[in-house]
């Protein structure tokens, strides 16, 4: 019988797994909460089922997802990015419930997400990490006084973690004693809000550093293998903007190490699925291992591009105990590629999401190299209770400078009105001479504030064309009356 | 070479006019659009004419001045200064003139010098002529603006309103000659203004002649209106008397109420012997044939009426008000009082008032003063604003007669003699503090103002802030053609509309469908440039919750004027709020004042109180019976505290 594959997300990334399990002949089942009803998600499935008015909490809810798989006979879950997706006990109930977890197993989310855990894992594996600590101990006047001991030694600033953090949330940086006993508490009081798990510890700051993660991928014979580097470093505070791969360090035999060491990781973690190990590469190229995501990523495409896998197609074939098809050998860097979040957010009003707002031009670009993985149509009105994520534009090129050529022609192609985006700001950053150099760290956008200075659309002739429209639909001109 | 170009000192001019061996022609472009099509003509159409224009060797173009600076702005949507700007970068050789309102300006109340000195300023970097006229030919109202254009270097051409009837003799026009000569010395042009196009040949024949008589080296040029169809007959007699310029226009466009065509005027002195130099047939020609196509599309501002009214030597409405003047008897539904009120009550009133003449702001006076008598049934009993100031001699003392004291009585109250001695007499306008009216501006634009934008916000308030907004969302339309501008009942599914922009780059806008959702927003797609946008349109107030309010009648309004609650008592757009939420007020204190054909008109209290709530706001357009404020009776608000 036809597998049938329950896609426990929504938005760009439910768009994208259920392409992958059309394309294998299978039927995907879509989730949506109320203010999805209009979700193009929801269109493209086989089938779809409404869970609740939500916001976001239907989408949470492992009990629900689990009773609407098995009231139809759903076979595989795919998490996504997000939502349940690194939630230990949606994957545990999945294998409890007979239905396949298309990702690693709890067990393995469960130790990668506890970081402290994680920390141990990597340490007996002798897979180098920033030092840190274990986690503080609860009593408050103990655990500061630990983290000033730490701190001390191995030197200010330090980051604050919440150890079920993730995803750039949880973490605040230290600089010295006095703001350690100011900030304690309160990161302590966030984590138990965000994660209901106030456990907290420590790392050393490794200063403007590069972020580069690896692609790993594992199935459940012990064949590990990484489909290459990835540079993150474009963030704005801690949030990914804009990826690319590979990475534009020119050491290969750095790069080489790096990829081994991150399968070494997710080995000691009898890692299985598709997966991503974090590093952190400091000024003297000296790289730490930061986490491993045990998730689908936002920015796997650049990944699929410049090494022609389809992440998430093998992510479901392993799940349902296929081997890999492919060996280290097999996979070829080819040519580079960029991606970026094309979110409805106002770069000039501190990225102040956009949402309620209809879309009311959609023009995207097209020709070769330009791939789009994203669910806006002309007419959407995007929900405000969910991200700002609208489409990942991801370019291909064989080299660099191809690479950013072409993605400045897109972005000058792409037509958003309604509203306002990150496009512009983009932009502003292809036109960056930094940015065209390739050689950027995690300090990038803080230090070019002039690329937030652009202007909106205010072309002569959309103001004259709104003038015409007026004339049009009233049957007169009303400034001439 | 006879030919007068923009850069030479009025010394040359007058005496290449002098020496010339014949006459020379104003193309009056200004005048044929606003008395003929509501001003509407826009730049976009002159810009067309402007290479034809420019050959045909003209003593001027007159494009700017009179209401055309306020209806740039206001429905043209243009920048008066950048048109002038524009038009001077297509025709660098042909002097532009000016129509200025004397102390008014280009605006409808009297100015400061600073405010007069400012804006003759900034205007002389484009007008070469300044034609200058007041209602009351009385000279004092004009010296201001004659001191700033003579300091300004430009060419004066002060002027005599000309009109009709026992007291308009050639002996009281030679002697305003006289004085206005005093004042401003010999080197002017002199203007005969015909604005109604009033007498016959011979009468025009006979005072050119008076006056040449007198000034036999005076420079004179004739401007009339062609509204009986005769003006090219006092064209000929001003001339063969020794006018030397007169004013015309081009036939593709020519109406009833304007200029009469140029071509007509050369053919018909040419026979006389007498010809137009400097001016090429040709040119005249190929400027009619490249602007024809676009006359249709001004169709919906020509006049009601169509065809000639010879019936102007009685009502003497000035051409530029005729178009206007019908369009409100039609909108106000009293067309068909039309011939009471042009032929009978309209002379009657302008007799009263002292035969003064009729144009701008005394034209608006009368006609207004002659429709309140007939729609009211009490004449004078609903006096505007204006007419008590006429009366209180704020505009000058009446040329021959003061109008008879029943008239004093009706329109300043029983104590009217009171009345004139204590607010009577030209005031005194002091200098503006232009600095803080400069602030004002900038608060209101949110950016530093120019010079020329502070030149029209101090002319026109609140329709310059408004143009300066419209501007900024929508951009240069002057690019657009009066196909697309002045488009009535929208386009055509699939038409393309193509036009320039200001930066001279092309555009292509495809109309596409439309969409109404649930609530009312209509959805308009274009392609622009090739690229799908949607412009969405806010819903329309529906048409039936509006009529469902009844309008309500003149008694209504003052019967619940009695009782505190203040309507609009006709159309008209609020200019100013007199008072506060809170203040006291007394009968007879002015709450509001509104504003209607260029006329304000004080609304009243007639109780005692304290102004309760304000429901009118800055520049409302009202409709006859429109909420504008509520007064409560101090007593009563006692009671309920």
């Amino acid at each position: 019988m036809k597998k049938k594959i329950l896609v426990a997300n929504r938005g760009e990334i439910a768009c994208r797994i259920i392409r992958a399990i059309q394309e294998l002949g299978y039927t995907a089942v879509a989730l949506y909460e109320t203010p999805d009803n209009a979700a193009l998600h929801i269109r493209v499935a086989d089938e779809a089922i409404w869970i609740g008015d939500g916001p976001r909490i239907d989408y949470l809810n492992i009990d629900k997802i689990i009773k609407v798989a098995k009231n139809h006979n759903i076979d595989g879950i795919h998490p996504g990015y997000g939502f349940l997706a690194e939630n230990p006990g949606f994957a545990k109930a999945c294998e409890e419930n007979g239905i396949t977890f298309i990702g690693p197993r709890s067990e393995v989310i469960n130790n990668l997400g506890d970081k402290v855990t994680a920390r141990r894992i990597m340490a007996e594996a002798d897979i180098p990490m920033v030092p840190g600590t274990d986690n503080l101990p609860a009593d408050e006047t103990e655990a500061v006084k630990k983290a000033i001991e730490f701190a001390n030694r191995v030197g200010y600033p330090v980051m604050l973690k919440a150890t079920a953090g993730g995803g750039g949330r949880g973490i605040r940086q230290v600089d010295n004693d006095s703001q350690m006993k100011e900030q304690l508490p309160i990161a302590r009081a966030e984590a138990r809000a965000a994660f209901t798990n106030d456990n907290v510890y420590l790392e050393k700051v490794v200063l403007t550093p590069k972020h580069i993660e690896v692609q790993v991928i594992a199935d459940q014979y012990g064949h590990t293998v990484h489909l290459g580097t990835r540079d993150c470093s474009i963030q704005r505070r801690n949030q990914k903007l804009v990826e690319i791969a590979p990475s534009l360090i020119k050491d290969d035999k750095l790069l080489d190490e790096i990829c081994d060491t991150a399968v070494r990781a997710a080995k000691a973690a009898n890692y299985t699925n598709a997966g991503t190990v974090e590093f952190l590469i400091d000024k003297d190229m000296n790289f730490y291992f930061m986490e491993i995501n045990t998730r689908i990523q936002v920015e796997h495409t650049v990944t699929e591009m410049v090494t022609g896998i389809d992440i998430v197609r093998t992510q479901i074939k392993l799940a349902f105990g296929k081997k890999l098809l492919f060996k280290q050998e097999d996979i070829q860097i080819r040519g580079h590629a960029i991606e970026m979040r094309i979110n409805a957010e106002d770069p000039q009003n501190n990225f102040m999401p956009e949402g309620g707002k209809t879309v009311t031009t959609y023009r995207s670009p097209g020709g070769y190299g330009v791939r789009l993985d994203g669910f806006v149509y002309q007419g959407y009105t995007i929900p405000q209770v969910y991200d700002s994520l609208l489409v990942k534009m991801t370019v291909f090129g064989f080299s660099w400078n191809e690479t950013v050529d072409r993605l400045r022609r897109c972005l000058a192609n792409y037509v958003i009105t309604g509203p306002k985006t990150t496009i512009p700001f983009y932009l502003q950053l292809v036109n960056d001479p930094q940015f065209q150099s390739g050689d950027f760290d995690t300090s990038y956008l803080d230090n070019h504030p002039e690329l937030l200075e652009y202007k909106d659309d205010d072309s002569e002739v959309n103001k004259l064309a709104a003038l015409i429209a007026e004339i049009h639909h009233k049957g007169f001109n009303p400034y001439a009356a | 070479m006879n030919r007068i170009v923009q850069g030479m000192n009025i010394k040359e001019v007058l005496k290449t006019v002098r020496e010339a061996d014949g006459y020379y022609i104003t193309n009056t472009a200004r005048d044929l659009s606003q008395s003929d099509f509501k001003n509407r003509i826009l730049l976009h159409t002159d810009l067309l004419a402007a290479e034809q224009r420019e050959k045909a060797g003209y003593f001027s173009l007159e494009i700017t001045g009179g209401a055309s600076v306020h209806v740039d702005i206001l429905r043209k949507q243009v920048d008066p200064f950048l048109k002038l700007k524009l038009l001077r970068e297509a025709m660098p050789n042909t002097m532009f003139q000016t129509l200025c309102r004397g102390v008014n300006l280009f605006g409808y109340r009297p100015y400061p010098q600073n405010v007069i000195r400012l804006t003759v300023r900034e205007f002389a970097k484009y007008v070469d002529v300044w034609r200058v006229f007041d209602f009351m030919n009385y000279i004092p109202n004009m010296k201001a603006v004659f001191e700033e254009v003579q300091a300004a270097g430009k060419i004066l051409e002060p002027c005599i309103c000309f009109s009709t009837g026992p007291e308009h003799t050639d002996d009281f026009y030679v002697s305003k000659v006289d004085e206005i000569l005093d004042v401003t010395g010999e080197d002017i042009v002199l203007c005969i203004k015909n604005h109604g196009g009033l007498g016959t040949p011979k009468r025009i024949g006979d005072l050119v002649s008076a006056i040449k008589d007198k000034h036999p080296d005076l420079v004179l040029h004739y401007h009339g209106h062609n509204t009986d169809g005769n003006d090219i007959g006092r064209i000929t007699a001003a001339v063969l008397n020794g006018a030397n310029i007169v004013d015309a226009s081009d036939h593709s466009f020519c109406g009833f109420y304007g200029p009469p065509p140029i071509l007509s005027v050369m053919q018909t002195l040419e026979d006389y012997g007498h010809k137009a130099v400097t001016v090429d047939p040709e040119a005249v020609i190929a400027s009619s044939d490249a602007i024809r196509d676009e006359r249709p599309h001004y169709e919906i501002f020509e006049s009601q009426f169509k065809g000639f009214l010879p019936t102007v030597q009685i009502h003497k409405l000035p051409g530029g008000a005729m178009g206007s003047s019908l369009e409100q008897a039609d909108k106000g539904g009293f067309l068909k009082k039309m011939p009471d009120i042009l032929h009978k009550e309209l002379p009657l009133v302008q007799k009263e008032l002292g035969n003064y003449w009729s144009v701008t702001p005394g034209s608006q006076i009368l006609w207004t003063t002659a429709v309140s008598n007939v729609q009211g049934g009490d004449r004078y009993g609903n006096a505007s604003g204006d007419l008590r100031n006429l009366l209180l001699g704020k505009y000058g003392p009446f040329p021959f007669y003061k109008p008879a004291d029943w008239i004093y009585e009706k329109v300043l109250g029983p104590k009217w003699q009171q009345v004139l001695e204590e607010e009577g007499g030209l005031e005194d306008i002091e200098d503006m503090d232009l600095e803080k009216e400069r602030q004002t501006l900038t608060e209101r634009i949110g950016k530093e103002p120019t010079e020329q934008q502070l030149v029209l916000y101090l002319q026109h308030p609140n329709d310059a802030v408004e143009f300066f907004k419209f501007e900024e969302k929508f951009g240069k339309v002057y690019v657009l053609p009066p196909s697309i501008f002045l488009k009535r009942g929208g386009f055509d599914l699939g038409e393309d509309l193509s036009f320039n922009d200001h930066l001279g780059k092309d555009h292509l806008i495809t109309i596409g469908p439309a969409q109404e959702d649930e609530e009312g927003k209509t959805t308009i797609y274009l392609t622009v440039d090739h690229h799908n946008r949607s412009y969405i349109m806010a819903a329309e107030q529906k048409a039936g919750a509006a009529a469902a309010e009844p309008e309500i009648g003149k008694e209504e309004i003052e019967e619940l004027a009695a009782v505190g609650d203040v309507r609009a008592p006709f159309t008209a757009n609020v200019c100013e709020i007199a008072v506060e939420v809170g203040q006291e007020v007394s009968v007879g204190d002015t709450l509001v004042v509104v504003e209607a054909m260029k006329m304000q008109t004080p609304v009243q209290s007639k109780v005692d109180g304290v102004v309760a709530s304000i429901s009118t706001k800055m520049g409302a357009a009202l409709k006859p019976g429109d909420k504008l404020l509520k007064i409560t009776n101090e007593q009563e608000k006692d009671e309920e505290e």
